[in-house]
């Protein structure tokens, strides 16, 4: 009788502790707050050319131009996702001749979506002249680099001291984008 | 002792269980403890699973985290819960879950009438199995971006996972040679419905300064993905339940393993008992896709005024190029390689030692074949993953409190806690027997909090 009573009163401890399990509070509908927010950069353009590249056949080349096709903004992803922009500019120029940069965001069919320029001064001691320059895309400028599909580049030398086989120094240009992302539970 | 305490803080830091047993293990009352050890005590002369009712097991674990670090309703951001097990979880840590439910089993004695020495038992399992590692520095690299992560080298070795969904059919034969030595084999024909595996990764992500530009990007992938029977899911718009009956049925890729195990008896109250299982394959040669990815590029973004690509080149032409390499790299080639898995592979063993025998109530004796009440012993258990080998140790009581009515308690070492009881009984009424058992009833206060649960139970028909 004895260890019948303590056969039952075992069964109910084992069954209260399975089938009792209790919980503190949980809040799944947290995952409605995720969100992560990376920042992905990027190299661009880049340019490292001697003061003679602008010189061919006794003739200065005063104009640079070239198009790109961009496809990253159309990806829907970067449509969703992209909260802010930075197009960041490392110039250093020793050729006693200024430059301008300018870059034109463009739709497939030429429509003007965006556009900047920045000048480089002349170097006329040839020493290396730094400078640097951002482009920051945010609310409407954000829009016009979304709705980008093809970028213009155009290089243009300021008029100054004609350049020749010997002229010295040389124009560097590095650039990189900086992308702030913002991923939330929408994904 | 100082040599041993290295061996269990070695322990301590690999171990880990799924698919541990550890309270069906060594408990002979319930027929199923024989596909834990095929050479283990058999107790009945003859038995039946009641289908599809004869062994429910499941399990899940996570090492490292728990719901309730995540989604507790603790007025702490959420985000930077996330953030915290970001950055605190490694790329050894793990999520895994295993299931089993068997559809029928059965088992007889036989031999000479006075000494039934010899049991086979069969069934048919089916089982689903899936863990899948931390993959840390891709979740650092989504979490962070690279800006702060310059000449980082992103690890891609960090994804590794394997998932499986097969049926077992299997026959075992054990053989109780004498009173000291028991011993089994099981064999087994696997049938994959589903294998996903990808563990076979390497290669790096970096961004650097770079020479001609601020960075170089250096993607260095080699990322693959095997599957079989995915496709029967994804592709055929005619699959059917009935094709998924026919798989389940020697229908799917097919793989054959062995099951090994004995029992000695070393006194009266002393007996040592090991088994091996799934010492098998499975060959996936039907239904299979394979994706890889493969390519080495270094990006330093372009020169749009002097293309040094080619002469005569424009600016797009060049960048078009450039695009061309990158779609390369990132295209995923599909292949039908056909490949073999290796089961993972399990070992069990146990010291054990019985004790109290039960009092003859009419002469307050024992008597000479009386039965031992209690027993206390200590099991090892270690299974072959992926990237390390998961170990548990158990030691466990167990008790026979009147006939038909048998408990064991254990207490585990894995590397979900250090506190992890299980409590399991088994119980006979008439010819029925039916058994419960489960784990971590520490953590029952609060099971969101528990990294790991599993739970077994079943109902058998029992001739003695």
């Amino acid at each position: 009788m004895k260890k019948k009573i303590l056969c039952v009163c075992l069964i109910s401890v084992i069954y209260s502790l399975v089938f009792s399990a209790c919980t503190k509070d949980v809040d799944f509908n947290q995952i409605n707050d995720f969100e992560v927010s990376p920042v992905v950069e990027s190299s661009l353009i880049f340019l490292n050319e001697p003061a003679n590249k602008f010189y061919n056949n006794g003739v200065e080349l005063t104009t640079f131009q070239d198009s790109v096709a961009i496809k990253i903004f159309k990806d829907k992803f970067i449509k969703d996702h992209l909260v802010k922009a930075e197009l960041v500019f490392e110039t250093s120029n020793s050729i006693d001749r200024g430059f301008n940069l300018r870059v034109d965001f463009l739709t497939d069919t030429n429509t003007l979506q965006h556009t900047f320029n920045f000048s480089v001064p002349a170097s006329p001691t040839n020493s290396v002249l730094i400078y640097n320059y951002t482009e920051v895309f945010e609310g409407n400028e954000l829009l016009s680099l979304l709705a980008t599909e093809k970028l213009l580049f155009t290089l243009n030398l300021q008029p100054g001291e004609a350049i020749n086989e010997s002229t010295l120094g040389s124009i560097q240009l590095k650039s990189k984008g900086i992308f702030y992302l913002n991923i939330d539970n929408t994904l | 002792m100082k040599k041993y305490l290295g061996f269990i803080l070695y322990l301590a830091c690999v171990i880990g269980f799924s698919q541990n047993k550890q309270i069906l293990y060594g408990f002979s009352e319930i027929p199923q403890s024989l596909l834990q050890n095929p050479g283990g005590k058999v107790d009945n002369n003859w038995y039946f699973g009641i289908p599809l009712f004869s062994h429910i097991h499941a399990n899940a674990g996570a090492s490292g985290v728990s719901t309730y670090d995540l989604f507790a309703d603790d007025g702490v951001d959420f985000n930077s819960k996330l953030e915290s097990i970001v950055y605190d979880l490694k790329p050894n840590d793990f999520f895994t879950i295993n299931q089993q439910h068997e559809i029928f089993s059965g088992g007889f004695a036989y031999g000479p009438s006075y000494n039934k020495n010899e049991y086979i038992s069969f069934g048919l399992y089916q089982e689903l199995d899936a863990i899948v590692y931390f993959p840390k520095d891709y979740a650092v690299l989504v979490y962070e971006g690279n800006q702060n992560n310059i000449n980082r080298p992103f690890s891609l070795d960090h994804l590794n996972g394997v998932a499986e969904l097969i049926s077992v059919l299997h026959v075992g034969y054990n053989k109780k040679v004498n009173e000291r030595f028991t011993f089994g084999v099981r064999g087994k024909i696997y049938s994959s419905i589903i294998n996903l595996r990808s563990l076979n990764n390497n290669g790096t992500f970096i961004t650097k300064p770079g020479d001609n530009n601020v960075y170089d990007h250096i993607f260095d992938l080699d990322l693959s993905l095997e599957t079989s029977g995915l496709v029967n899911l994804t592709e055929k718009t005619d699959f059917e339940p009935n094709d998924l009956t026919k798989q389940i049925l020697l229908g799917g890729n097919l793989g054959l393993g062995v099951d090994l195990g004995f029992t000695h008896q070393i006194d009266k109250q002393w007996y040592l008992d090991g088994s091996l299982l799934d010492i098998g394959f499975i060959r996936h040669s039907k239904n299979i896709e394979s994706y890889e990815l493969k390519g080495d590029y270094i990006f330093e973004g372009i020169n749009p005024f002097f293309p040094e690509v080619g002469s005569g080149q424009t600016a797009d032409e060049y960048w078009t190029e450039i695009e061309e390499e990158f779609e390369d790299l990132f295209t995923i080639d599909t292949v039908k390689t056909k490949y073999t898995t290796l089961r993972p592979i399990k070992l069990n063993a146990s010291i054990n030692y019985a004790f109290g025998e039960k009092l003859d109530k009419e002469c307050d004796c024992t008597s000479e074949d009386s039965e031992y009440l209690n027993r206390v012993g200590l099991q090892l258990y270690a299974i072959k993953r992926p990237r390390l080998p998961q170990v548990a140790l158990t030691a466990y009581y167990y008790r026979r409190l009147f006939n038909g009515l048998n408990i064991k308690a254990t207490y585990t070492l894995d590397s979900y806690s250090f506190s992890n009881i299980g409590l399991g009984m088994s119980a006979q009424l008439g010819g029925l027997n039916f058994y419960i058992m489960a784990d971590n009833f520490l953590e029952y206060n609060n099971i969101y909090d528990a990294q790991s649960v599993s739970l077994q139970l079943g109902f058998n028909y029992i001739f003695n």
